[in-house]
């Protein structure tokens, strides 16, 4: 206590000196040029003396100076300024931000410690807020898009509420968990969560790339982390009111392509036909074939589902039955015949000047309003926001709604402070149902009409036909009994008839406590509690098929037939109650639960001999997860309409599950700092887990890390003008990834399917065995990394190598059904990944000395991972929707059937029908179904108060099956189907055998059925090497052009500041040729599952979103 | 600074204490239970098996001539093309090794307790059942290494003979089990006899003829045919004194608890037909033989058409016709959603027993083979909603393969009959029948695209096994799927 007196003494004294020495004092006010807001702490030092004050929390200064003196401002970040005080008594100032202190800029690590970064040893980047949400996303992840080196966030569907994941550095884990943890002001939140944080709250988002940056965290963080720290109000006193609105509208921007000439055939052998004219029978079975007897060429069927029918000839053709005509049974005793007294309708076949299936999508609009107000002083702050985001989809009657609000503030009592924050989101969503089987309760109606997803239903609908006349699913020509196509049911109906309505509402809250007694010491304790509940009902609505229908008036075998017996299809209900983080995810990948967590930090920081700044952390956190959920469902539906339990035939269908997951961890951080060139820095974790058995519960994860800056250690290097800073760093760790569900270690018997039948109930054997000798996975990581700033920073190049293993994986393999199970649960198998960053940022020309500022940011990453090994005995792994590991590739890997082919690998074709032959005995390897290169590229302009900022996306190296092709071309929609005209043609690049092993090339071999016969019926539909196809892209994933205008309101007393901007999202697609079917970035298997590069019908065409946004302070 | 320091120390403790001392230990499973009971894996395996019987073999209906495919639909690659794909048929081999495993566990956990001898027995005799059916489909398949998870996750295969003789012996060793004094007897959880162990040791018995007479074509002194007088005391199920094996839990009409071959191939709880129902139509090849007959059964096993005529395609018809021409399964096979699921049916055993009787076979006497067969046919009719008067009235006509007496090949006559009377629940028993004696002589695809002139012999294994036990697998050689025999089979 006495030295700190001392001190203070020498201050006042130091002080009492200049007082003497002054002339006058000079006042101002230091802000920050890119945001107009003051900047406090910032240093105010007359040029060649030691006389210097800091700027206040509202970014004021006084000092006194003598006369003809400058003043050099300075701040961590900034340029350095240096101003001729002159005559004047004010001076303010804005600062630029600067690259050329790139080694100052203050990072937040792990526990929200922060650290200049050149103290780091591990690579690590930083989001602006203004970066993140410029081109106005809704959500978080998706303005993180393409921005960093070694993040990859996939889209892996659109529509109203896509699904998102978050991956850093590809994949460790074959089949766990690979996304990374989402930090929220220093404590882990559930993963889904991001989504449902109001971006415009976000003050910092700080991406910890590796294991190792993150493993203070321990087995959550395997996967490196993202770190979002809040707002939490101002500091200078004065209200800010920040009032923000948004507009944007979507349109569907990758369409696949699709043939315009031809109308409905599928195959048939013989059929009724009716006059269109006279609405009567021309011939009823078996006399008319449904193929021309001389050409082999199809007839029109004005009933069928698949195109494969006649070419378009501008005459008028009967569409679907005469609607609600009569049967009767005549005149073929046993054949039932149609007496047509409906109308017929007809329609005019040839191709609309739009195809239907792109007339079926409609512009999606966005609305996001957004007001935050903020407050506060050195001591005290204060925030609130509340946003509201309406949108509609491509897709008649989809929508979503999310009201956000947030509170969040500071308080200082003394050495005692708090911190609080609670965000409130509702998100309400309104969709069809995405894929029928959802429904979760057998018999699904839509099922039964063999086209079980909206896209599906829409791809085969014929050129010719106007589809909006069939919006009204209640129409005559509409409705389930008329609808033209015998085999589907109207899309427009499954917009309008079947919903999946959900809701969630999550609530993220934390108080932390801190004790400042000591200038060596903090002292904290947080509590967060962050929840959410999901509920949903999926309803699908009763359908009445009149007694014609029911008779099947062409005798298809059409959707009414198969309600012969009551003519209805019952409609069904299905609800889920969760309670956990506001998702349906179902615990198994480590989604879906909330989370209680209590932190105790003890943070020792002294500066020792003048130059060793050290700080020792030590800690102690405790978690628990819980998540409940509930589901019931019937359908059966008593009263059409009326989705309540307690109006069914038959029994409620339900279900439920409880899970609970606890860890309790304890941490230590040591971190040395030799003057500003050489830091180290030692972490420890140990932890236990609940999901663990007693015996392997325990866990230590340790990491060293080390940062060397030469450009400040070696006094040649000083002040060069071309080096302007250098910093080499490395990193060692090792981390754990805890890839058991809870309730894994003990043999589980199951309820058998059906019982219990009234009093009597059985159980059989789970078909997965469980183990509790199961560990973590234990990922080993090491990164090297260095960091050089050219030309006083103006160039900054960043760059890692990052190596991971990945080993006891915690697989489920499949194993011989005859051991009794199908599956079982064990740790064995390692994978090794490594990888290359490069972050480049260029100030080409700067704004201050050119008027026209233009700066460039390049980031790419090269991942490579491969397997090293599997379970004994075998060297491949099925990890499900056609996606495999192998020992020494990379995985996930697309395996599918292949044709047989020649050594040299051209398809060998039947000399006789010239059609292919699936090789039904081995599987071929595609490739890999994640990226392997990512680059993005940011050039921004900026001129007087325009600025035009676009991020451009590459990812190659990868290859994706698209599903839709096999659903196009069973449909025949696909223009691939049109390419030869329907007519025989030779397939392409073939050979036949001749001889045993002996192949020549195949010039006059057709194939037989240039048509329904090729395109369906050979082995080419069934195969998956036709639709595999490169998964690389460009995309011009955001463009942002704003006007800052300030300057035009600064004469309002009212107005502080104003920004116009026009902005688009994925605005262009580039893609190879050969990829003729969808975006390459969806995948329609789940996020929470490893594989990708699977689309199909589920999945909706990639859209694009332009709108304007209007930013006004207050 | 003192009092800082305990502050802190509180605010620590407190974080680090806040919680119990088990506050890891959460083994226990809320969900779902560690362990079971006799009762309870009783129950759930025989009811899987009857979903096996019943679920699981729609395309040896279609081979074995009973059933075609729908017209309504694109022609069938698997079925009528032969066009057999890696997975075509996984589920068959899953579904029995996981129902399998159920008796299994109860057998072992049965045999440590001496008082559950008779679920001991019962799983031992249901093991059987469920290994006979594997050897018919695969040939070869892990037997004596199979439901070892801990010590063996490659089981290797063992030769389909060598586990029939084994099966012989495990019916042997089950029957004398069975109701002994002190043993609990099974109850409502037994829901094929409830706990009528005497029944029980008929239809162990029964099984051990069928695997008899199964090999007994090929190896006429095989030990399983000379063995089967060993213990002709526990009687063969006849339909009267030893009833039929027919599994009900407690079927209803209800989503989920419907018979599983009337789900499957019948009508939904609303009364609509299932996609079984849409999909699977009357054969030309059953119909005709039928009709030719004057076999009132054509319209029990086939729903007739408006006009009262059953419709039917031929298998694998390019000019096939849509449903509205062709007749459904029928009303004697679909009587309702509460019916039960036999495992073996009286017309089976009776067959059985006169082929044994016709061709002398353990003790059997000749003098009993046209009792037993017209005893068969009866069983059928009854079995469809026949009545036994109409039985008689059908095998008097002087017709061959119908009457006894004007059957020249008694074989034949007893086959065919027992084709017939197999029809629907036991398409699969059916099959083998085929393949074991060449009655009757089934027509194969007429399918343009179909890869073989001939029925197949045997279908793959599944892929699962080529991903999962590839080493084990690769020493059955290579398989072709129109030569390569079931070890019994012509």
């Amino acid at each position: 206590m006495k030295k700190l007196l001392l001190v203070s003494l020498c201050f006042l004294m130091l002080c009492v000196t200049q007082v003497f020495a002054q002339n006058r004092t000079v006042t101002g006010t230091v802000t920050a040029k890119d945001d107009g807001l003051p900047i406090p702490g910032a240093t105010v030092k007359v040029k060649g003396t030691t006389n210097a004050t800091v700027t206040n929390s509202a970014g004021k200064f006084s000092i006194s100076v003598p006369g003809g003196a400058s003043l050099v401002f300075s701040f961590v970040g900034y340029e350095t300024t240096t101003v001729a005080v002159g005559s004047q008594s004010t001076i303010n100032v804005s600062l630029t931000t600067s690259a050329s202190q790139l080694g100052e800029v203050v990072i937040t690590s792990a526990l929200g410690i922060k650290h200049q970064k050149s103290e780091l040893g591990y690579a690590a980047a930083t989001i602006t807020p203004k970066e993140l949400t410029q081109t106005n996303v809704t959500n978080v992840a998706q303005g993180l898009t393409g921005k960093v080196a070694g993040l990859g966030i996939y889209t892996l569907s659109n529509g109203i509420d896509p699904q998102i994941t978050i991956n850093l550095r590809g994949n460790r884990s074959l089949e766990g968990n690979n996304t990374a943890l989402i930090v929220l002001d220093g404590v882990p939140i559930p993963g889904a969560t991001i989504g449902s944080i109001n971006p415009s709250d976000i003050a910092d988002v700080t991406i910890l790339k590796g294991a190792g940056a993150a493993a203070l965290y321990g087995s959550q963080a395997s996967n490196g982390a993202i770190l979002i720290t809040t707002k939490r109000g101002t500091t200078d006193g004065k209200p800010i009111i920040m009032y923000e609105n948004s507009f944007q509208a979507e349109k569907v921007a990758f369409w696949p392509k699709l043939q315009n000439g031809y109308g409905q055939y599928g195959g048939e052998g013989s059929l009724v036909v009716i006059d269109p004219n006279s609405a009567t029978l021309v011939s009823s079975f078996p006399s008319i074939p449904a193929t021309d007897p001389l050409t082999g060429a199809p007839v029109y069927i004005p009933y069928e589902n698949q195109l494969y029918g006649p070419p378009f000839d501008g005459s008028i053709v009967p569409v679907g039955y005469p609607l609600d005509g009569i049967k009767n049974y005549d005149p073929f005793p046993g054949y039932p015949v149609v007496n047509t007294t409906g109308r017929q309708v007809t329609a005019k076949y040839s191709a609309l000047s739009t195809n239907p299936i792109q007339s079926f999508f409609k512009t999606g609009l966005t609305e996001q309003n957004t007001v935050s107000y903020q407050q506060g002083d050195s001591k005290n702050s204060f925030y609130m926001s509340a946003q509201n985001v309406y949108k509609t989809d491509i897709v008649e009657g989809d929508k979503a709604t999310k009201d956000a609000f947030s509170v969040r503030g500071h308080r200082t009592y003394g050495i005692f402070s708090i911190d609080y924050s609670a965000a409130y989101t509702k998100q309400n969503v309104s969709t069809y149902l995405p894929n029928n089987n959802d429904l979760g309760v057998p018999g699904s109606f839509v099922t039964n009409a063999g086209a079980n997803d909206l896209y599906s239903s829409v791809l085969q609908w014929p050129a010719f036909l106007d589809i909006k006349n069939y919006r009204d699913s209640n129409s005559d020509i509409g409705n389930a009994s008329n609808f033209y196509d015998a085999y589907a049911i109207n899309p427009y109906w499954i917009l309008q008839h079947t919903r999946d309505n959900y809701s969630r509402d999550v609530m993220l809250s934390q108080v932390k406590l801190q004790l400042d007694p000591t200038d060596w010491l903090t002292a904290s304790y947080q509590v967060s509690s962050n929840f959410g509940i999901y509920q949903e009902r999926i309803t699908k609505d009763e359908v009445d098929f009149t007694q014609y229908a029911i008779s099947d008036p062409f005798q298809a075998g059409a959707t009414g037939s198969g309600f012969s017996a009551t003519g209805k299809g019952l409609g069904s209900v299905y609800d889920v109650y969760q309670y956990g983080d506001g998702t349906s995810a179902n615990g198994v990948g480590g989604d879906g639960y909330n989370r209680v967590e209590g932190d105790a930090v003890l943070n020792f920081h002294h500066t020792f001999f003048k130059d060793f700044k050290t700080s020792l952390i030590v800690g102690n956190t405790i978690f628990q997860n819980y998540l409940k959920n509930q589901f019931t469902g019937s359908n059966q539906l008593a009263i059409p309409g009326l989705y309540n339990l307690n109006y069914i035939g038959g029994l409620v269908q339900a279900n439920e599950g409880e899970y609970r997951v606890r860890q309790i961890a304890y941490f230590g951080d040591l971190d040395i700092s030799y003057k500003s060139w050489a830091t180290l820095e030692a972490t420890f974790r140990n932890e236990q887990d609940s999901r663990l058995s007693k015996a392997q519960r325990s866990f230590n994860y340790p990491s060293v890390k080390v940062s060397l800056v030469p450009t400040e250690m070696i006094p040649a290097l000083k002040d060069n003008k071309v080096l302007s800073y250098w910093q080499i760093r490395g990193e060692v760790s090792q981390v754990g990834n805890i890839n058991v569900g809870p309730y894994h270690i003990n043999n589980i018997f199951v309820v058998a399917p059906g019982f219990p039948y009234g009093s009597l109930f059985g159980v059989n054997q789970n078909t997965q065995n469980y183990s509790s000798s199961l560990k973590p996975e234990l990922t080993k990581e090491f990164e090297v990394g260095t960091e050089i700033g050219l030309f006083n920073g103006r160039l900054d190049i960043n760059y890692s190598y990052y190596q991971q293993r990945d080993k006891n994986q915690t697989l489920p393999i499949n194993i011989s059904a005859s051991t009794g199970y199908t599956s079982s649960l064990v740790n064995i198998g390692e994978t090794q990944s490594s990888g290359h960053e490069i972050q480049v940022t260029g100030q080409i020309l700067t704004q201050a000395q050119n008027h026209f500022g233009f700066s460039l940011g390049v980031n790419f990453s090269k991942n490579e991972g491969k397997v090293i090994s599997l379970i004994p005995g075998t060297n491949k792994l099925s990890l499900g929707a056609n996606e495999y590991a192998e020992v020494g590739k990379p995985f996930p890997l697309l395996e599918g059937t292949d044709f047989i082919r020649d050594p040299q690998g051209h398809v060998v074709v039947d000399a006789n029908t010239g059609y292919p032959t699936r090789n039904n005995t081995s599987l071929t390897v595609f490739g890999r179904t994640t990226p392997e290169y990512t680059l993005g590229i940011t050039p921004t302009f900026t001129y007087k108060f325009v600025s035009l900022e676009a991020l451009f996306e590459y990812r190659g190296g990868y290859v994706v099956n698209n599903g839709l092709g096999g659903t196009m071309t069973f449909a025949g929609s696909s223009a691939l189907t049109a390419e030869a005209g329907r007519q025989v043609f030779v397939y392409p690049n073939s050979v036949v055998q001749t001889a045993p092993g002996v192949y020549t090339k195949n010039t006059n071999v057709n194939v037989q059925n240039g048509n329904y016969g090729f395109w369906q019926s050979s082995a080419y539909s069934g195969t998956m090497s036709p639709f595999v196809t490169s998964g690389a892209f460009w995309k011009l994933r955001e463009i942002d052009l704003a006007f800052k205008l300030d300057q035009f309101v600064k004469n309002s007393k009212f107005i502080k500041g104003a920004t116009f901007a026009l902005t688009g999202r994925n605005l262009f697609i580039w893609t190879p040729k050969s990829n003729i079917w969808t975006d390459p970035e969806f995948s329609d298997v789940g996020a929470t599952s490893n594989v990708r590069g699977n689309n199909d019908a589920n999945l909706l065409p990639g859209t694009r979103i332009f709108g304007a946004d209007l930013k006004l302070t207050f | 600074m003192k009092k800082y320091i305990l502050i802190l120390a509180a605010f620590f403790t407190a974080g680090i204490s806040g919680c119990k001392k088990d506050y890891l230990s959460l083994e226990t499973n809320p969900n779902t239970p560690s362990v079971t009971t006799p009762q309870l894996t009783l129950a759930a395996a025989l009811s899987g098996t009857a979903n096996n019987v019943a679920g699981l073999y729609n395309y040896y209906g279609v081979w074995a001539g009973y059933w075609t495919t729908s017209g309504n639909y694109v022609p069938n690659s698997t079925i009528n093309q032969f066009q057999f794909t890696p997975t075509s048929f996984q589920g068959d081999w899953t579904s029995w090794y996981l129902n399998l495993t159920n008796y299994n566990n109860l057998q072992v956990l049965a045999s440590k307790d001496p008082t559950q001898a008779n679920y001991q027995a019962i799983a031992m005799v249901m093991k059987a059942y469920g290994f006979e059916y594997l050897v018919d489909q695969y040939n070869d398949v892990p037997y004596s290494q199979a439901f070892q998870p801990s010590t063996i996750v490659f089981p290797a295969y063992d030769k389909g003979v060598d586990i029939y003789h084994d099966l012989g012996k495990q019916l042997d060793a089950a029957i004398a089990l069975m109701g002994k004094a002190g043993a609990v007897v099974p109850g409502s959880d037994d829901i094929v006899y409830h706990g009528d162990m005497a029944a029980w040791a008929a239809f162990a018995n029964t099984l051990k003829l069928k695997l008899a007479i199964r090999v007994s074509s090929k190896t006429a002194g095989d030990e399983l045919v000379t063995d089967i007088a060993s213990t002709a005391g526990a009687g063969y199920i006849d339909g009267a004194a030893n009833p039929e094996a027919v599994v009900n839990p407690g079927y209803s009409n209800q989503t989920g608890k419907q018979n599983p071959f009337y789900a499957i191939y019948g009508f939904d709880p609303t009364g609509n037909p299932v996609f079984g129902n849409v999909y699977y139509r009357a054969n030309t090849f059953s119909v005709k033989m039928l009709n030719d007959n004057n076999d009132p059964r054509v319209s029990q096993l086939y729903q007739p058409l408006g006009n009262g005529t059953v419709g039917s395609n031929a298998f694998g018809d390019p000019g096939v016709q849509s449903n509205p021409f062709t007749s459904s399964i029928g009303p004697g096979l679909l009587q309702s959603a509460g019916q039960g699921t036999p495992l073996m049916s009286a017309a089976e055993s009776l067959f059985l027993q006169a082929e044994a009787a016709n061709r002398s076979l353990g003790g059997f006497s000749p003098a009993n083979a046209q009792a037993l067969y017209e005893a068969g046919i009866t069983a059928s009719f009854e079995d469809l909603g026949l009545t036994a008067a109409q039985a008689t009235t059908y095998y008097s006509q002087g017709l061959a393969n119908v009457g006894w007496a004007t059957s020249a090949d008694k074989e034949q006559a007893i086959i065919t009959q027992k084709w017939i009377a197999l029809n629907g629940y036991f398409n699969f028993e059916g099959y083998n029948e085929y393949r074991r004696t060449g009655f009757p002589a089934l027509p194969s695809s007429l399918d343009p695209a179909a890869i073989s002139p001939t029925l197949p012999t045997r279908i793959p294994y599944p892929q699962s096994e080529l991903t999962t036990n590839a080493g084990n697998l690769s020493k059955e050689g290579t398989l072709n799927y129109f030569s390569s025999k079931i070890f019994w089979a012509q």
